[in-house]
């Protein structure tokens, strides 16, 4: 006989053989706490807007008087307008994506769907990072083309200090900044959405091949 | 209306639960991580239950929500710790039926299943329950072509394995 008709009948007798949950054991199932990835998705999902939308409450009040100076105030406050315009739609598009997730979909294209919630996230997290780069060469364009100002700016109590070494102290400042966010933020895909999306990716590159 | 929808799905889970066991023995090899997967896969089907229509059968849902969420949706839970290999307890039971090559060749038939990857898995285990093609290429999402050139991919993979 064949192997795999041998597998078959023998699937077939082992069909008995598994458990019978009572209808109380069923009960208590359904009861219990989902803990798929589409869950973990929308919860880091909230997280992240949460995150990139109030950062800028915890930049300490000081820190917009330096703008003030530059007058760039209202510069600001145009990109702030244009930011939260952003912001809602990213969200109404993550709803809308996170919204049309539906299991009883067939695999390929749950799989499509998960992944398309997924990447308006990236592309809002992406697009908080170029802000974030936009804004802050913006700025330094601005302070350093004008170095009375900048001195006024960041040295309020009119130190004397050296002009050069001030600028590279600056310019170090920053980048050693710029790095450090782009490491962390590097760190942090890599670990939640690696371990997270491992195996999804996987199955999806895998359902790819096929279809080749 | 929740209690009443509860009860419904209850009744009608217990009916056809052994398609859960099922796709649970395809993917997981112990019993611990069985329950995990079951539990989850229950869940995923109550959650959906209430867009259920009845237009289509319920255990062609069970079917689709079952893999999908061994495929896509279930993440193991930290509780799963490795136990005894559950081809080997399920075939010690077994045992009595076969002679010793058959018993032999099929623990190896499963042990082969287990290294399949996820979506080989969710083919064969299509076949085993004697889904035609139509149905294969509906419930995973690719074509009846592609799913008749796969599955005799993975059923060549298999033979092979037992006759190096």
């Amino acid at each position: 006989m064949d192997e795999l008709d041998l597998l078959k009948k023998d699937w077939k007798k082992q069909e008995s053989s598994y458990p019978k949950l009572s209808y109380n054991e069923i009960y208590k199932i359904i009861h219990k706490k989902s803990s798929s990835i589409v869950k973990w998705i929308l919860i880091i999902c909230i997280a992240e807007f949460l995150f990139w939308g109030f950062i800028n409450l915890l930049i300490p009040d000081r820190f917009f008087d330096i703008y003030e100076k530059l007058h760039l105030k209202t510069f600001l406050n145009i990109t702030y307008i244009f930011h939260y315009i952003i912001v809602v739609v990213f969200i109404y598009l993550f709803y809308k994506n996170y919204s049309a997730i539906c299991v009883i979909d067939n695999t390929s294209l749950l799989m499509k769907k998960i992944i398309k919630t997924r990447k308006t996230v990236n592309y809002y997290v992406y697009y908080n990072i170029i802000m974030t780069v936009i804004l802050s060469v913006v700025v330094n364009i601005i302070m350093f083309s004008d170095s009375a100002l900048l001195n006024e700016a960041m040295n309020p109590k009119l130190e004397v200090v050296d002009e050069d070494k001030f600028f590279y102290i600056m310019l170090i400042a920053q980048i050693i900044g710029l790095v450090i966010m782009v490491g962390l933020l590097w760190l942090y895909y890599k670990l939640i959405y690696g371990i997270l999306l491992k195996k999804l990716t996987k199955n999806f590159k895998e359902l790819k091949k096929i279809e080749v | 209306m929740t209690k009443e929808l509860e009860h419904k799905f209850i009744s009608e889970f217990q009916e056809h639960q052994n398609i859960i066991h099922k796709v649970c023995r395809i993917y997981t090899n112990n019993q611990e991580a069985h329950n995990d997967l079951f539990q989850e896969i229950t869940i995923q089907l109550w959650k959906a239950y209430p867009k259920f229509r009845g237009d289509s059968k319920l255990s062609t849902w069970m079917y689709r929500i079952g893999l999908n969420t061994a495929i896509t949706l279930y993440r193991k839970s930290k509780r799963s710790i490795q136990t005894q290999d559950f081809d080997t307890v399920l075939h010690k039971i077994e045992a009595t039926k076969y002679d010793d090559t058959e018993e032999e060749q099929l623990k190896l038939m499963y042990k082969a299943i287990h290294q399949l990857n996820d979506i080989d898995k969710a083919l064969i285990f299509l076949y085993l329950e004697d889904k035609n093609y139509k149905e294969i290429s509906d419930t995973i999402g690719i074509s009846e072509v592609n799913a008749r050139v796969k599955m005799n991919r993975i059923k060549t993979r298999l033979k092979t394995i037992l006759n190096p």
